[in-house]
């Protein structure tokens, strides 16, 4: 009898962490699954980009240009001159969410931005791929996404902040900051043919020091699902 | 000044008969098509070497390989040797005339010491002018020819400035106008050094010799060096690459060329005042 009530007692316990656990998971992946849901109503959509550039060593003027996307996973930044663009198009994340059998989803906690309570999700891939963690700040209310963190082996940590304005309904954002890890940029003189220069005892000493480099880029002029023709996006025309 | 403009193009004329005057000519032309067509060949690879660490975190889009960065690595690679071609022409101005023995002749016409000192000066800044636009029609011109428009990445060894395509040009002009204005300095450099002897080679390998040292003092990171960098006029012939900084260090611009034009002034008042004494004896 007395065995019988320690066995017990655990395995209730057991049963009720794992019933626990699991109801959050769904939880989680009804988070997401709205996200992915609301975002899907958007099938392509032009807009008008205006990029700003925070980059150490880069001194980069801000440049205006247009911006293309089509589902799944096309998107195109097109402008006169030399950008800096992130190396994962905007929407990698919320592609890679829609197959909720992929991922598994934790819940971890709340947290307020800019006036908006979020849903924190950590999303672990379930094969092994360039995405190591990924972490979402949902809010729940609008179904879009505040901000995300990803962790990938290629490029280290890339965090997006989403701010909407008059696209929430697609779930488009008019501004997306990217902050991403940077390495300093540095080549031997001759190479740059920088010969007369001088170099700062400081930043002589710096080499491979990271950073973090910001790409903010504004929207406007959205025209979503106009049925966008796939030759906007071939890179070789202009 | 009537006599100075006729006497200008005679000038001007006596240093298109030498052979040498068409040295630095045919090395401009032959370093410029080279670096073009290896730029051509294989510029995309020495580019990716140059952006591989930001390549790792960003995707760098539109033309980088375009006319302006041809010009601009170009212009950092020739304005250091240019004022050897330059040094090689007025070195020889007044010298040339005495190793020939012209200079007696060239005395006794009915032009006063100063005129003639001021010709020789106005045809070695005509040939350095024309030097400067070969380059600039080779460099730019050939540039914008074989490699297209585009903006600007301005290659530092710890930094990269990225200027806009409409943003350019003045820039160009402006260093241009620079250059001229330090090889000036060597032309006028080399015709006072001219002035005290009678053999040519004498003030052009001075005026080498000067320009390679100053150079070497302002490469080499020394604090001590560090101090006598301002008083050399080869320090300020490099100010031409701070019109490619954003933002422009005008202060820094208007200093170094007046300093520019204060070792020209100095330069000349030197040849002058000892030419327009000079005693020709043989």
């Amino acid at each position: 009898m007395l065995l019988q009530s320690t066995v017990r007692k655990p395995l209730v316990l057991l049963l009720f962490v794992l019933f626990y656990s699991t109801t959050y998971a769904q939880t989680a992946k009804q988070i997401i699954a709205a996200v992915t849901k609301k975002f899907g109503l958007v099938n392509d959509y032009s807009a008008v980009i205006n990029m700003q550039f925070d980059i150490p060593s880069v001194n980069l003027q801000k440049i205006d240009g247009k911006v293309f996307y089509k589902k799944p996973n096309k998107f195109r930044i097109k402008t006169q001159g030399i950008v800096f663009l992130p190396k994962q198009n905007p929407y990698f994340a919320i592609t890679a969410l829609s197959d909720s059998n992929s991922y598994t989803a934790i819940l971890s906690g709340e947290e307020k931005i800019n006036n908006s309570t979020t849903t924190i999700i950590n999303v672990i891939p379930n094969s092994e791929g360039d995405l190591i963690l990924g972490k979402f700040w949902i809010d729940k209310k609008n179904a879009v996404v505040l901000k995300s963190q990803w962790t990938t082996k290629s490029n280290g940590t890339i965090q997006i902040e989403n701010f909407f304005g008059t696209n929430m309904a697609y779930a488009l954002p008019d501004k997306m900051l990217f902050t991403v890890d940077v390495t300093k940029f540095k080549v031997p003189k001759a190479v740059a043919v920088d010969i007369n220069s001088k170099s700062s005892p400081k930043s002589s000493n710096a080499s491979g020091v990271k950073g973090t480099g910001k790409i903010t880029l504004n929207f406007s002029q959205y025209t979503v699902n106009k049925k966008l023709p796939d030759a906007v996006f071939d890179e070789t025309k202009n | 000044m009537k006599a100075l403009f006729q006497m200008t193009p005679i000038e001007l004329f006596k240093i298109t008969t030498k052979p040498r005057s068409y040295i630095g000519f045919l090395a401009i032309t032959v370093i410029v098509l080279l670096i073009e067509f290896a730029f051509y060949i294989d510029g995309k690879t020495y580019l990716q070497f140059i952006m591989q660490t930001l390549e790792q975190s960003f995707t760098i889009q539109g033309n980088i390989l375009n006319g302006n960065l041809i010009c601009f690595i170009i212009l950092q690679m020739l304005i250091v040797q240019m004022p050897l071609m330059v040094a090689l022409v007025t070195g020889d101005l007044i010298s040339g005339e005495a190793a020939g023995g012209t200079i007696r002749l060239l005395l006794t016409k009915p032009v006063s010491h100063a005129n003639i000192l001021m010709a020789k000066y106005l045809a070695g800044s005509i040939y350095t002018f024309l030097l400067i636009l070969w380059l600039g029609v080779l460099a730019l011109g050939g540039g914008y020819l074989v490699f297209g428009h585009g903006d600007l990445m301005v290659l530092k060894s710890e930094e990269l400035v990225i200027l806009r395509d409409g943003d350019i040009l003045w820039r160009f002009l402006g260093a241009f106008v620079i250059a001229f204005l330090s090889l000036n300095v060597i032309a006028t450099f080399s015709l006072m050094l001219s002035c005290f002897t009678d053999n040519s080679i004498g003030p052009i390998i001075t005026s080498m010799s000067v320009i390679i040292l100053f150079t070497i003092i302002g490469t080499i990171d020394i604090p001590f060096f560090d101090q006598l960098k301002p008083f050399l006029f080869t320090t300020h012939m490099i100010i031409w690459r701070n019109l490619f900084d954003n933002p422009l260090p005008k202060s820094q611009i208007i200093t170094s060329i007046t300093v520019l034009v204060g070792h020209i002034i100095l330069f000349l008042s030197i040849a002058f005042y000892h030419f327009t004494r000079k005693d020709i004896q043989n």
